[in-house]
């Protein structure tokens, strides 16, 4: 027997093994299919899970991020609506005393009118200016009189009506519209009442500050048919009002115009008189009451109006006040008198002081100390015969200031007076502070020192604070040898008025210069 | 949309005034809720600045409810309203809280729209809750317009 012959069971058996074998790795191949199949799905399964949560969380954040964006829209959209709100509320409101301004007042004058055209009714507008505001702005200082005309506001708002409209034009003005009135008389009452509640002291930073109210009324439709010409109408009899001596009310009148008329012509002449050159200066004497001698003199502007003849400056002052014209005036009426006072001395007459009045407008401007400088190097004039007057008003406001530009005159040799002392608010360390050389009494006191005790007490104090200040005391509107003789037994050093001369030009001045002492003085 | 919305505020209204906890205590429960279900939509900065719009809104009419800030912590975001609440009488911490309910919700509503604000309503606060101890007209009105919906 061939060992190596096939045996076929054997061979069978064998090849069936090996199938057998083959099955099994099959099978086995199959199941590791199925597991990684198995596996592949569970991945997958798991990466769709994934991705789900991925989804979610994304739009979760989209969302949030449209929630944030939509609410920072409602904010920027609400601050957009009220800054919209403000500025239309500042449009149309005065931002100091929150009052409507003068646009919502001509819009609610138009509407009023309109209404009571279609109803056949009146309705009235007050003009109303504070008197002597400017005083108060010019001593106590801008924040004091912002705070007084909040007041006033204040007062002026519970007097009223609610369907009643009280503006601020601007400045001191205000304009009540007062729409459905059944008479005058009402508007009088109304008018009246108002003059009451600004009266009352106003208590503003310790001050009790005391302030009046002119009132100009006028009434539609016998004043006027619109708006503009009301305000205009109840403007010009405000000015009336503080003609007839403020504190009060007036009722338009058509005759008012024509005098409104010519304060327009005063200010159009007025810029016209400095080229024209129809200004002229007069001078009055401050006489020595111990010995009668012409120690200065005031230079007082005159306007040699071309049709109305000779002005006292109470006629155009405040006007060129108002239109600011008083700067160029107030130079050349400075130049002018350092020129004349000069000219005195070159004429060989006894050298005297020459005071002139400063405005505020002047005392204010930014090179007022170099003009002053300049006008005396011009002239020739030394400093120590020139005198400055300034008010109260000018020299407390902004007292600061206004003492580095008196200590720059003083420093220059330039003499200063308080002008009219005791009718403003005066700090007396101030005065102290000040190189202030000359109290001038206001002639208000003089005029009753011999029939008012009280006056009289007042320019005895007065005199004697000036003595204990070492400042020389002048009394104006001395008119009476016994205003005089009460002065001179005060020790009063100088005085000034009617009784000792009458401001005169320039050549008679000379004259009295020559002569050396006041006419009324024993020669 | 005015008289749905009207129905919303009853809806506030009623679930929170017959909460028989203190109001504080009764505030969280219902904030908490609306925050997790809100969050789970907007996320946690959505909800911060519509919660924040909310106070900003309310505090109008309450100053005191001010916040000064939400706590960073998600289980104490609510810590400073309670103090807050708890600060007040129960009448002021109840109208206050049901203001902040309300002025959070119409916001939400302005933003995605009633019927949505609705369900989420639905899911925070659910319909059993609504109708729990109070079965007056507003709370059956209340289930029914959640069950609606």
């Amino acid at each position: 027997m061939n060992d190596k012959a096939p045996v076929p069971g054997r061979e069978k058996l064998a090849a069936a093994r090996e199938e057998a074998v083959g099955l099994r790795e099959k099978a086995v191949d199959v199941r590791e299919g199925r597991v990684t199949t198995r596996e592949r799905d569970i991945r997958a399964a798991e990466m769709t899970q994934g991705t789900s949560n991925d989804q979610i969380s994304l739009l979760r954040q989209a969302n949030a991020q449209l929630v944030i964006a939509t609410i920072d829209a409602h904010k920027l959209a609400e601050q957009v609506q009220t800054a919209h709100a403000d500025l239309d509320h500042l449009v149309h409101h005065d931002v100091l005393t929150g009052l409507p301004n003068r646009i919502l007042l001509n819009d609610r004058l138009a509407q009023a009118i309109a209404l009571a055209h279609r109803q056949g009714k009146q309705l009235a507008v007050m003009f109303m200016d504070l008197d002597r505001f400017k005083h108060i702005n010019d001593s106590l200082g801008h924040a004091v009189g912002d705070r007084l005309l909040q007041s006033v506001a204040h007062r002026l708002v519970g007097g009223v009506r609610h369907s009643d409209t009280v503006s601020r034009q601007g400045g001191d003005e205000f304009v009540l519209l007062l729409p459905d009135i059944e008479h005058a008389e009402d508007v009088a009452l109304s008018a009246q009442k108002m003059l009451m509640a600004i009266a009352r002291p106003h208590l503003i930073e310790r001050h009790d500050l005391h302030i009046g109210v002119s009132i100009g009324i006028s009434i539609y439709p016998d004043d006027g048919q619109d708006a503009e010409t009301l305000i205009k109408h109840a403007d010009i009899a405000m000015y009336h009002a503080k003609e007839s001596g403020r504190n009060n009310y007036k009722f338009f009148e058509p005759d008012m115009n024509a005098r409104a008329v010519q304060r327009q012509s005063i200010e159009v002449g007025l810029r016209r008189a400095l080229e024209r050159q129809e200004f002229v200066l007069h001078y009055q004497p401050k006489i020595n009451l111990h010995s009668g001698t012409i120690v200065g003199v005031e230079a007082l502007i005159r306007w040699q109006h071309p049709q109305r003849g000779l002005l006292e400056p109470a006629q155009f002052v405040s006007i060129a006040e108002d239109s600011g014209l008083i700067l160029p005036i107030g130079r050349w009426v400075l130049r002018e008198a350092c020129l004349q006072a000069r000219t005195w001395q070159d004429a060989g007459l006894p050298p005297i002081a020459v005071a002139v009045n400063t405005s505020a407008l002047e005392f204010r401007a930014a090179d007022f100390l170099e003009y002053v400088r300049a006008t005396l190097d011009e002239s020739g004039l030394e400093p120590r015969y020139l005198e400055l007057e300034l008010t109260e008003s000018v020299l407390m406001r902004d007292a600061a200031s206004a003492d580095s530009v008196l200590h720059a005159l003083a420093d220059l040799g330039v003499k200063l007076a308080v002008d009219d002392f005791g009718t403003g608010y005066s700090s007396l360390s101030y005065l102290r502070q000040f190189p202030i050389d000359t109290l001038k009494i206001d002639q208000s006191f003089v005029n009753q020192i011999t029939r008012n005790p009280d006056d009289g007490t007042l320019v005895s104090a007065v005199i004697s604070m000036g003595k204990s200040l070492r400042q020389r005391v002048i009394a104006e509107g001395v008119e009476t040898a016994e205003q005089a003789a009460f002065l001179l037994a005060q020790h009063c050093d100088e005085g000034q008025g009617y009784f000792f001369g009458r401001p005169v030009g320039a050549e008679a001045l000379a004259v009295l210069l020559q002569a050396g002492v006041s006419p009324v003085f024993p020669h | 949309m005015e008289s749905r919305d009207l129905l919303r505020h009853q809806i506030i209204e009623s679930l929170i005034t017959h909460r028989t906890e203190k109001v504080a205590d009764a505030a969280m429960n219902v904030w908490e809720k609306l925050a997790t279900e809100i969050i789970s939509v907007v996320g946690e900065e959505g909800f911060n600045s519509l919660y924040e719009r909310s106070v900003f809104l309310a505090q109008r009419t309450f100053p005191w409810l001010a916040a000064r800030s939400l706590s960073p912590q998600s289980d104490h975001r609510f810590a400073e309203l309670k103090i807050r609440l708890a600060e007040q009488t129960p009448v002021q911490a109840r109208v206050a809280n049901i203001l902040l309910l309300i002025t959070f919700t119409d916001i939400l509503t302005s933003l995605i729209g009633e019927a949505l604000t609705t369900r989420i309503l639905r899911s925070a606060w659910g319909s059993e809750e609504l109708m729990a101890g109070h079965p007056n007209d507003i709370s059956n009105k209340a289930g029914k317009e959640f069950d609606n919906e």
